[in-house]
């Protein structure tokens, strides 16, 4: 409750009570930006992505800044599962906030074996499976470019735990909606909408690409209508809450995202602007909820007038 | 090199004053007496680019004391030429002290900067500090040109020895600043500039036996360690290197270490560029 307000969120069996989720890969583990914000503010934060093995990720150039946004192709540099649950995972108890687990994998057995291990940890509150990232060589975006994979992956996860699983579904496809249906037929308990979009930038001097791995995902502003419509038709397609992502910096730019059809949002690239605007995107959403003499968060989720 | 615990945290600071040293060089004075008071040498902020919908851009702490920090910083971009406009009496969002600065423990009696372009921004503090505790520095200091040779005087009054090189020789010899390294070296180097006279410098001094310390350039996005953009190859067993599984357990013995958090300073004898 922010001045009683009600901004909490249900994804599944999980209730946070902020609907603001930090992204995946953009916050670390929380602990780095704990001097900056204040993590009992937020509704969550998802992890870092884990395979099943480690993973020195891409070379550098990893990051190239772009107009209103940014381009990366991290490459999921990860210790792997094993090291990961032996020196990481119990940190994660001391955070006051719920922390969301990533998993990250290049086949179906892997994704279920990584999400089995980690779910069964107390410190992780639910699992986000990211079958779309764009920046790894053995394309682990097919997953979510195929609405059948897509449902393997989820159903062989959804077998290993009750926790909640979030699918993370890619902009770079034709169809979101019907892989969104897929990910809830196979038991996804809550989708986030969107990873990056593909793309990339060339140096004119030496005419190579300004990314290490070539291509790379772009972020932050410049996506934001594509993230909003893929939220909007993915929103008409599915009943499972939606943690909508893409570019969302202000206030209104979340409100955008509820209205919609997102339950929740995820604020990543804007923390690398100032990292004080997930709280300020909080007290935003309680103000402008007040001045409309509205009481809940729900009140407002799905309700564009189309 | 032992992780600095200084505490990092949010500011609004109010800019004191703007000076431009030279065409698209800025120095800006900030004033933040806390950031002031906890800065160490060779660390560095992330300020906001008034306007949004851009990312923070790093900022080696040029100066620092009671009063608060300022920075000195060359325009290359559209997110630098708006800290540039800031005006005195206007206010600017950074976070930091950031990173690892430079290891001045074991009071070294003798000690080379070499300072590339922009990468003088990040010396001056390690400089002073070294002529208080009574060190010999000195200088040597490249440039694209005389016009771009900014500040040098400041570090004359500091006591320290200067050498001077320029692309185009309009001061000092003409030529790489490395190739004022050749003789008689000091026992510790320190340097920051860009990555290809970074590359020269640690070669060097491997294969003469000297320590050098050298502040790494890379394209940061958060600064603070989240998202893992900025990396360098670390030898495994460096004091800095990130948690990582060794080759037995499947992982590596060469790591990649971010520069914004594990660094930006490393030793040049674990880097495994």
């Amino acid at each position: 409750m922010v001045s009683g307000v009600d901004l909490s969120v249900r994804l599944g069996s999980l209730a946070l009570p902020y609907p603001t989720l930090m992204g995946s890969g953009c916050y670390g583990s929380g602990e780095e930006f704990a001097p900056f914000a204040d993590l009992a503010r937020i509704g969550a934060v998802v992890l870092k992505s884990v395979t099943r093995s480690p993973r020195l990720g891409n070379p550098t150039p990893r990051l190239v800044h772009t107009p209103s946004g940014m381009l990366n192709a991290i490459g999921l540099q990860n210790p792997g599962i094993d090291w990961y649950l032996a020196n990481d995972v119990a940190k994660f108890a001391r955070r006051p906030c719920a922390m969301i687990g990533s998993v990250a994998a290049f086949s179906v057995d892997d994704y279920a074996y990584v999400t089995e291990r980690l779910a069964a940890r107390p410190e992780i509150a639910a699992i986000e499976l990211n079958i779309s990232c764009p920046n790894v060589a053995h394309e682990s975006e097919t997953f979510a470019c195929d609405p059948r994979l897509t449902g393997a992956v989820v159903r062989a996860a959804r077998a290993t735990t009750g926790k909640p699983l979030i699918a993370k579904l890619s902009p770079n496809v034709t169809d979101i909606a019907s892989i969104a249906r897929e990910a809830e037929a196979a038991g996804a308990d809550a989708l986030a909408v969107v990873n990056t979009v593909r793309g990339m930038a060339i140096d004119t001097a030496t005419w190579k690409p300004r990314l290490g791995n070539t291509t790379g995902g772009l972020s932050g502003p410049a996506i934001r209508p594509i993230a909003l419509l893929a939220v909007y038709e993915v929103a008409k397609a599915v009943a499972i809450p939606i943690v909508g992502q893409g570019g969302i910096e202000t206030v209104g730019d979340a409100v955008e995202f509820f209205l919609a059809g997102a339950s929740a949002v995820s604020i990543g690239t804007a923390n690398f602007t100032d990292p004080t605007i997930p709280e300020r995107i909080v007290d935003g959403l309680a103000a402008y909820l007040t001045e409309r003499g509205l009481s809940s968060l729900r009140d407002i989720v799905g309700k564009v007038r189309d | 090199m032992e992780t600095l615990s200084t505490p990092a945290r949010a500011y609004r600071a109010t800019v004191a004053s703007r000076r431009e040293c030279a065409p698209g060089v800025v120095l800006l004075s900030l004033d933040a007496p806390e950031l002031g008071r906890v800065t160490q040498p060779g660390q560095f902020v992330m300020v906001t680019p008034p306007g949004g919908e851009r990312a923070a851009v790093a900022l080696g702490v040029y100066d620092a004391d009671a009063a608060g920090i300022s920075l000195l910083f060359f325009v290359t971009g559209s997110r630098t030429s708006d800290i540039a406009k800031a005006r005195a009496g206007e206010e600017l969002a950074l976070i930091g002290p950031l990173g690892n600065g430079f290891d001045l423990s074991g009071d070294p009696r003798d000690v080379g900067i070499v300072a590339g372009g922009v990468g003088i921004a990040s010396v001056l503090l390690p400089a002073v500090a070294l002529r208080r505790a009574g060190a010999r520095v000195r200088l040597y200091y490249g440039a694209r040109s005389s016009h771009h040779l900014v500040e040098a005087d400041r570090f004359r009054d500091e006591g320290c020895e200067l050498a001077i090189a320029t692309d185009d020789g309009s001061a000092g010899a003409r030529g790489r600043v490395t190739d004022l390294l050749c003789e008689d070296l000091p026992a510790l180097l320190l340097a920051c500039g860009p990555s290809p006279m970074l590359r020269a410098v640690g070669a060097l001094a491997n294969a003469r036996g000297v320590r050098a310390q050298l502040s790494l350039e890379e394209t940061f996005a958060c600064g603070v360690g989240g998202c893992w953009g900025c990396v360098v190859p670390l030898a495994r067993d460096s004091a800095q290197a990130p948690d990582f599984p060794p080759a037995s357990a499947g992982g590596s013995d060469v790591v990649n270490a971010r520069v914004c958090r594990e660094g930006p300073v490393f030793w040049a004898h674990e880097l495994r560029w």
